[in-house]
């Protein structure tokens, strides 16, 4: 174990760099916007008023809760110190509810639905390319168009087009929401099966993406592995060819692994468009009702919370890396 | 050069993909000479109009006439008149009748009617039915009667003085107009929008204003990544360190966040098309520093560059004339790779609601957008989303696929 | 009497291209090689020496396929024998191989011991892990290799380290007849030495029966194989014993390989550096008559008519040209008395 502290102390510490700047982008982009959010507040929330100076009075109020009348050094140590605390502010277009609460509602249902969905998608994408490689012939010629197709289409393409064949036209699944317009969130049985229902559009329109892009690249590297000269000398020591399959597919998973961590933030940006597409209550529908409401702290926080979701999961892969590549270990134990 | 050109344009993926998207292009650009009409321009009124050829009826009806004896036509009209669901009730009322069922073949209009004609006696009594429902086969069949005549229509219109209709012309159920002499049609081969816009025009003109952002976020994305690339690359050193600094952190923070981040920031007003298009060039540039980073590093140390370096030659020249050179397959597949990204991102901008301003021009993603919002899936209306979706896939499909062709032209190891 | 190890009669091999043309890489090739002794094969690039190896051990893959011949390993006739038998009987056991660049020929993610367990678990060798452990290690010391290296994975060797772990690795299951491919191309001279003086101790210690050494380079076998044949267009045109081969050269292919070298000796200033002219031919419409026609310097019409065979001659040595012995040797003698002028 020793060995590892040096590759996963490097990783750790760019971690906190990425995170701190992540955090210093999150704050200051959306404070660049033209206009005054805090008056756009004052003017909905005043309306019916007729004194000048009370409503003056509501707007110091508002700046002062928002913190906007501060310099921009002190707000964004105001804004770390609400981070610390969980505090992400108050929801302009949801007033008075605070950010954190529409982001807990909606955090569970990206998560429960992209978690298990790009996971799947990388397995069954990369099995199907592995032996796309190995078999050749008819089923590659298959495979191949299926594969170079379903990765041009955008998320929200396979999104749309699985909508519309099995939600509209066979009307096999419902169209939208997580769960039924009439049901309330509880553990009966009958509520978790409108979930599972629900869930089926969503997460089979992203594992089918993630199968196109991921089938195409194993291919690639497994046609790649298999021309190898190490290849040709297991076969000549007499290994059996099974045996030498096996090397070839865990040689050539290694790249993928990698692959998908650079990926990663790309697969989780098209999973939410393809999201709001279904209107499933996940973190896509709640940026989607940012942008429309002009909600300034939602996007912050929403961006936020993407981004943080996306570094995580890229460092967690890059330290299982460390773990499955036998060369990193070797460099580390001979340092 | 001319021959690396004769491979490429001999591996039949990259011609494939090449003439696809230049068959594309040519469309976007020639199309506008023929058809005039502007884009965003909203003809309809009312939603989501259907596929097909409108035809003034007022003008038709003044346009010179011609009689045509088709022997099918009254069956066809009738046919068009009797939907399905009346169909079934004229069956069901039959069938309590006493009529057998086996007897009656709903699709068979004439035979149908026939049926009914020889049955229907309003007086029947039919037991369990209730009053309504008996108002309502009165009622279809004072209907059919209307279909069944052979009388045609009368033209009338006010007298400008009296106020009293006046007939002005007949039209009977043989007349028939030549399409070329109406004088106002129009031909919507994919139908309108959901704001009454010619689909087909808009998709056109959207296709175009994707493909340019596309190409000039492609261009300022593959330009910095390049510079940035070349520098890292080549001068090594601290600034090596300082480029990948960022870029390792821009690896990691998803590009699309900063898509939404700035493009939210920059406010409505001020997101034209060319604006999206420099937003997203600057955030997408990391891929195509890396990559080139890796391979000017691999270069670095050949022999050639070696020999300038020591011949003493300046620094820029030996990055144009020994560097470059070698690079370029590499920077121009991934100039189409940018491109094509590009063009997915500003989509899903747009998809989103952060895209371009949408009364200026419409782009793919923006009609993508209306689509949704609008509900065109859940209501059947194929044409304002599946064409739209079809030239995104195709685009983007012809430039990947371009691209896997030179990938093999380069590679001689990728290829089959 | 000693035994012949590997003897192929009139061997024939070709490539399918993607266009379905046949190439014949290897055109009735025949040798003979006995216990105790072995035998190098020179020729420049793209003669067909690789595929010659290849073929050699019985076991062919898309795309090259097994035309005619036969291979005999100890009195038995492996040609045509079922690919899976091939696999486990010969591969390895019966003739081993190292490929050219040894470099990557190992893993980069297996151990080395572990890439020893599958090589004899393929061969249903398979007993504990200690005892495979300490057979491997037996091995690598007596060859000189430290026996940490086993616990290694290739990425943490050095090139040499990693060449001469390949072949012993390819001895392991005592071969009767190794093949080497261009073993000490890809090394630096330090290397190259150690690897030859490696394939000697390998022969003299018993661990393989013979051995068959493929290069290039022609000087290098003089000092490491008993005989010498030299290969031309996919075919031999030249088997001599090394010395003859080296300083005694008949056939007009074999003279200009040798006149290509320097040799340091007096009057080595005086004499010319012959190169020679033009290309191997194109082994998809090999030329009719002799291969070597185009290049040949002493050229006759009949030469590019004529099927020319293998000229036999007293002691087990032949060439393949229509001229005369004696009247080669003539011809040289002229030559040379020419360039010392």
């Amino acid at each position: 174990m020793k060995g590892y502290y040096r590759y996963f102390g490097k990783k750790m510490v760019w971690f906190f760099i990425t995170l701190i700047v992540a955090f210093l982008l999150n704050f200051i982009l959306p404070r660049l916007m033209p206009g005054d959010p805090v008056a756009v507040i004052t003017q909905r929330a005043t309306q019916g008023m007729t004194s000048a100076a009370a409503v003056q009075q509501v707007y110091k109020d508002y700046q002062e809760l928002f913190g906007t009348n501060k310099p921009m050094l002190t707000q964004f140590i105001l804004y770390l110190k609400n981070l610390a605390h969980g505090n992400l502010g108050v929801s302009f277009s949801q007033y008075p509810r605070p950010v954190a609460d529409i982001i807990r509602a909606s955090i569970g249902w990206t998560i429960g639905l992209q978690f298990p969905a790009i996971i799947i998608g990388w397995l069954i994408g990369n099995m199907l390319g592995a032996l796309a490689a190995y078999l050749k012939g008819g089923y590659d010629k298959v495979l191949l168009p299926a594969s170079i197709f379903a990765s041009s289409l955008p998320a929200f393409g396979m999104a749309v087009i699985i909508l519309v064949i099995f939600g509209v036209t066979l009307k096999w699944f419902p169209t939208s929401g997580g769960y039924g317009f009439d049901m309330i969130p509880n553990f009966s049985w009958g509520f978790i099966w409108s979930v599972i229902v629900h869930y089926q559009m969503p997460f089979w329109s992203i594992v089918l993406i993630i199968i196109g892009g991921q089938a195409i690249g194993m291919r690639s590297m497994c046609i790649y592995e298999l021309n190898a000269d190490y290849v040709k000398y297991s076969r000549f020591m007499g290994i059996k060819d099974w045996k030498i399959v096996r090397y070839v597919f865990r040689n050539a998973m290694l790249p993928q692994i990698t692959g998908l961590a650079l990926a990663i933030g790309t697969i989780v940006g098209g999973a939410l468009v393809a999201e709001i597409i279904f209107s499933y209550p996940g973190l896509g529908s709640t940026t989607l009702a940012a942008v429309v409401g002009g909600d300034y702290p939602l996007i912050s926080a929403t961006t936020l919370i993407i981004t943080l979701m996306v570094l995580i999961a890229t460092f967690t892969i890059e330290i299982l890396y460390g773990f499955i590549d036998p060369r990193i270990k070797a460099a580390q134990s001979e340092q | 050069m001319k021959r690396t050109l004769r491979q490429v344009f001999h591996s039949p993926k990259f011609v494939v993909g090449f003439s696809i998207i230049m068959f594309v292009v040519l469309t976007v650009l020639i199309y506008p000479l023929f058809v005039r009409a502007a884009p965003l321009e909203i003809i309809a009124r009312g939603t989501f109009f259907e596929p097909g050829i409108y035809i003034n009826v007022f003008d038709s009806m003044g346009s010179p006439k011609y009689i045509l004896n088709l022997d099918d036509a009254a069956a066809k009209r009738i046919a068009s008149k009797l939907s399905d669901q009346e169909r079934l009730d004229m069956k069901d009322w039959l069938v309590a009748d006493g009529i057998l069922e086996e007897d009656i073949d709903i699709t068979d209009t004439k035979n149908l009617l026939d049926q009914w004609v020889k049955n229907y006696d309003p007086k029947k009594e039919i037991p369990g039915m209730t009053n309504a429902r008996r108002n309502y086969f009165t009622r279809l069949n004072e209907s059919l009667k209307g279909i069944l005549s052979t009388e045609g229509a009368i033209i009338a219109a006010k007298n400008a003085q009296t106020g009293a209709l006046e007939q002005t012309g007949t039209v009977a159920q043989t007349d028939y107009v030549n399409v070329s002499q109406v004088a106002n049609k129009r031909l919507l081969l994919l139908g309108t929008d959901n704001f009454g816009r010619d689909v087909l025009t808009e998709l056109v003109s959207a296709t175009g204003v994707s493909l340019m952002i596309g190409i000039v976020a492609g261009l300022i994305a593959t330009t910095i990544g390049l510079v940035l690339g070349l520098m890292a690359g080549y001068m090594g050193g601290w600034v090596d360190d300082v480029v990948m600094f960022f870029t390792n952190i821009f690896t990691v923070i998803p590009t699309f966040v900063l898509l939404i981040l700035i493009s939210f920031s920059i406010g409505q007003d001020k997101r034209g098309a060319v604006t999206i298009a420099v937003v997203i060039g600057f955030t997408s540039w990391v891929w195509t520093a890396r990559a080139v980073r890796a391979q000017v590093v691999s270069l670095r140390n050949r022999d050639h560059v070696n020999l300038s370096r020591l011949s003493g030659h300046p620094t820029a020249r030996i990055i144009f004339t020994d560097i470059l050179p070698y690079i370029a397959s590499y920077v121009i597949m991934a100039l189409i790779l940018q491109i094509s990204s590009a063009i997915l991102a500003e989509a899903a901008l747009s998809v989103l609601g952060l895209g371009p301003r949408t009364t200026e021009t419409p782009t793919l993603g923006l009609m993508m957008n209306w689509a949704m919002i609008y509900q065109a899936q859940i209501l059947g209306k194929w044409w304002a989303y599946f064409p739209v979706l079809l030239v995104i896939a195709l685009v983007s499909f012809s430039l990947n696929l371009m691209n896997t062709g030179l990938d093999q032209v380069y590679n001689p190891a990728l290829r089959e | 009497m000693t035994t012949v190890m590997l003897e192929v009669k009139e061997l024939t091999t070709k490539y399918i291209t993607r266009y379905n043309e046949d190439v014949y890489a290897v055109d009735h090739v025949s040798l003979k090689v006995e216990e105790g002794k072995s035998l190098g094969i020179a020729g420049e690039s793209g003669c067909g020496k690789s595929t010659l190896a290849l073929s050699l051990m019985g076991y062919y893959f898309a795309p090259l396929h097994y035309t005619s011949g036969e291979i005999i390993v100890e009195g038995r006739n492996i040609s045509g024998m079922d690919r899976d038998d091939v696999r486990k009987a010969i591969l390895g056991k019966e003739i081993s191989y190292i490929p050219q660049s040894a470099m990557n020929a190992l893993n980069p993610t297996r151990k080395i011991i572990n890439f020893i367990e599958d090589v004899l678990q393929a061969h249903d060798l398979y007993v504990t892990k200690k005892d495979i452990y300490d057979r491997a290690r037996g091995l690598f010391e007596t060859l000189g290799l430290p026996a940490s290296v086993l616990q290694q994975y290739p990425v943490e060797l050095s090139g040499g380290m990693k060449q001469r772990t390949v072949i012993a690795i390819s001895v392991l299951l005592l071969p009767k007849v190794l093949i080497a491919d261009e073993p000490s191309s890809a090394l630096d001279v330090t290397s190259q030495k150690m690897v030859i003086k490696m394939l000697r101790q390998l022969m003299e210690n018993g661990f393989i029966s013979s051995l068959i050494f493929i290069t290039h380079e022609l000087p290098l076998l003089y000092n490491v194989t008993d005989d010498i044949m030299v290969m031309y267009a996919g075919q031999i045109v030249e088997k001599a014993s090394a010395k003859e081969a080296v300083f005694d050269p008949l056939h007009p292919y074999s003279k200009g390989l040798m006149g290509s070298i320097i040799v340091p000796e007096s009057g080595l200033r005086d004499v010319k550096l012959a190169a020679i002219p033009g290309v191997p031919p194109n082994l998809k419409n090999p030329p009719p008559g002799c291969r070597f026609a185009e290049r040949c310097k002493y050229v006759r019409p009949e030469c590019k008519v004529i099927t020319v065979n293998p000229h036999e001659l007293p002691g087990g040595r032949n060439y393949r040209c229509i001229i005369p012995e004696d009247e080669l040797r003539a011809i040289y003698k002229k030559e040379s008395v020419q360039h010392a002028r």
